[in-house]
């Protein structure tokens, strides 16, 4: 297995398109190509070795093994990381800028820190961790895209910002602590969860999909109706289905959580989305 | 050879090549799952006049289920996948839809569950939905791993009268061997039932098999074609105790008053060779004393299937057993 580390040296203002860091097209370069490339900063472009100190390891015990780019220090500097990335794994210790696994279609994305906005916009597959907070619009749709998230899973340890998952497709998301003014608004499909309070208008304009609400939310709109009982198996398969992931979430099974109250809307729209509130 | 003083023939039952399917009933209670399976994989004794062969295989507890609640599994055969697709999703709808509290899971896993080659995917819940009339949902997830894995499925819940009927879009299908079978030659119909309940109680606890017939057990044995043009199969006189002094094909004595055959269905051929060497077993078990006077095969001189399971190797792997 090939590891890339990136250790950051830049301390500028300026911003860092990082769409070129993906762990397979840097682990295809030798360490002086990989020095002479070229990423966006501002207007301008720098050369990767002003921007990094970089290292490599290659691991022939695990030749068989996806490629890794490790990225250390504050690259809150650094927008796109990941952007596109199809495998490999990248492990970020410390904050990134906006756009980190934009429409990533696989492989993994761990961060230590905080990530910006846009995370995992337009997400196809594969797992993105934030074990910090994220900003506004992850999993969300760029401005005039039809469709946000549409694959894999985010994971956040802490808050989201507002917006998040609008127009999200399919996929999951979650959220460790809170998230902001219209969470999961404009829901296409997928699973939303959220363990902490969500802000305002929560799933406005949802569509289909669902909307795990660990804390029940202080309003909701009135286009929402109750969705009755009898979805037993369904909840006994969405618990399961979580047991790997944050512990609030993996929770609900193993403590036998009982079965939520269910809200089905909104009803301004298609309305065969559902919120599942705790009793 | 002989096992317990019983003479095994020097013949080969003849196998062929099927599709198949495990799918896994669960519902509120054992019960229900039960009934379930036992509606769908009812009148689904033979592919000559039932589409399909089918059977449960076994009994699921809780935790053995995707949804945490007991089920069944139950295996259906058809000789193409086509066949099989449309018995899966007219059965499904028809017998597991239909039952109080019961959801319906692919059950071919083939990373754990089965040794089959994997064929195909059949239609389940990706037909069944439009029952929901545009109420149905879908949902896609992975029970087994951390979601984003690549392995996630999907799953439709169609609301009905009691909540919501949920099963899985598709069913995994395997290529599969049908038509194993064992013959079984006793004094009279006491024995032969004995030998053959035995042979099937011994059967049933070989995963992966099922023995389509009622009670495991088929007494009207056929042979390929018929002086009628009409008929496909007809009855297998060579076996028939009231022909013994007719037919000309008579494999009989004079001794034997009763002949019945099992045949079973596996996921593989080496399942169905377990199930035939645990039946020989059983069957033999009581000696010449229980009245069983000889243990057959059916083949067709080796023009129908590729799959031949010889009963005196089948034998010595039991004497190898045994010791």
């Amino acid at each position: 297995m090939i590891t890339t580390t990136l250790r950051v040296a830049y301390a500028g203002s300026l911003r860092v398109d990082g769409s070129a860091l993906t762990p397979a097209a840097l682990a295809a370069l030798p360490v002086a190509r990989i020095e002479r490339m070229l990423l966006p900063v501002g207007k301008e472009s720098m050369a990767l070795a002003e921007l990094f100190t970089v290292t490599r390891q290659d691991d022939p015990r695990n030749s068989g093994a996806p490629a890794a780019l490790v990225i250390e220090g504050d690259a809150r500097r650094f927008d796109r990381i990941g952007a596109g990335s199809a495998e490999g794994t990248i492990l970020v210790h410390g904050g990134v800028g906006d756009y980190v696994g934009f429409r990533m279609s696989g492989g993994s994305i761990d961060i230590d820190g905080d990530a910006g906005d846009f995370c995992a916009s337009g997400m196809r597959a594969g797992r993105l961790t934030v074990h910090g907070s994220v900003g506004h619009f992850a999993a969300a749709a760029l401005p005039g895209d039809m469709e946000g998230m549409s694959g894999g899973a985010l994971t956040v340890h802490r808050h989201a910002g507002s917006r998040l998952a609008d127009r999200m497709r399919r996929g999951l998301v979650l959220v460790g602590g809170d998230a902001g003014d219209f969470a999961a608004s404009r829901l296409v499909a997928g699973t939303v969860g959220v363990a902490g309070t969500v802000g305002r208008h929560p799933a406005y304009g949802m569509r289909r999909g669902t909307v795990l609400l660990l804390r029940a939310p202080s309003r909701l709109a009135p286009t929402f109706t109750e969705g009755g009982v009898g979805f037993d198996v369904f909840w006994r398969l969405l618990t399961r289905s979580l047991t790997h992931e944050l512990a609030p979430f993996a929770a609900l099974q193993t403590n036998h959580v009982a079965l939520p109250r269910r809200l089905t809307g909104d009803l301004a729209v298609d309305g065969r989305g559902e919120i599942l509130l705790p009793r | 050879m002989m096992i317990n003083d019983i003479p095994i023939d020097d013949t080969f039952a003849e196998a062929f090549p099927m599709k198949a399917t495990r799918l896994l009933i669960t519902a509120h209670t054992s019960n229900w799952a039960l009934h379930a399976a036992h509606s769908l994989t009812g009148f689904a004794t033979s592919v000559i006049g039932c589409g399909c062969e089918a059977g449960i295989e076994q009994a699921l507890s809780a935790a053995q289920t995707p949804d945490g609640r007991p089920g069944v599994s139950v295996l259906l055969f058809a000789m193409s996948g086509k066949e099989l697709a449309k018995q899966i999703e007219r059965r499904v709808g028809q017998c597991v839809l239909t039952c109080p509290s019961t959801a319906v899971f692919d059950g071919i896993d083939p990373a754990t569950t089965s040794a089959a080659a994997v064929s195909d995917t059949a239609s389940l819940g990706r037909g069944l939905r439009f029952f929901g009339d545009g109420w149905q949902i879908s949902k896609v997830m992975d029970l087994g791993a951390a979601a984003g894995s690549g392995r996630e499925k999907r799953y439709w819940r169609v609301p009905v009268m009691d909540g919501e009927f949920v099963c899985e879009e598709t069913a995994t299908t395997v290529k599969a061997v049908g038509g194993g079978n064992l013959i079984l030659l006793a004094r009279d119909a006491d024995a032969a039932l004995t030998a053959a309940e035995a042979a099937v109680a011994a059967m049933r606890r070989v995963p992966n098999v099922i023995m389509p017939f009622p009670g495991g057990v088929v007494r009207s044995g056929s042979k390929v074609g018929s002086k009628y043009k009409s008929a496909s199969a007809s009855t297998n006189d060579a076996f028939c105790p009231t022909l013994v002094g007719l037919s000309p094909r008579t494999q009989l004595d004079a001794g034997t008053g009763c002949v019945l055959e099992i045949v079973i269905d596996g996921l593989s051929d080496a399942d169905v060779g377990h199930a035939m060497a645990a039946g020989i077993g059983a069957a033999t078990a009581g000696g010449k004393a229980s009245g069983l006077t000889r243990v057959s095969a059916g083949n067709y001189g080796g023009k129908l299937g590729p799959y031949h399971f010889h009963l005196r190797e089948l034998a010595a792997r039991l004497a190898t057993q045994g010791s």
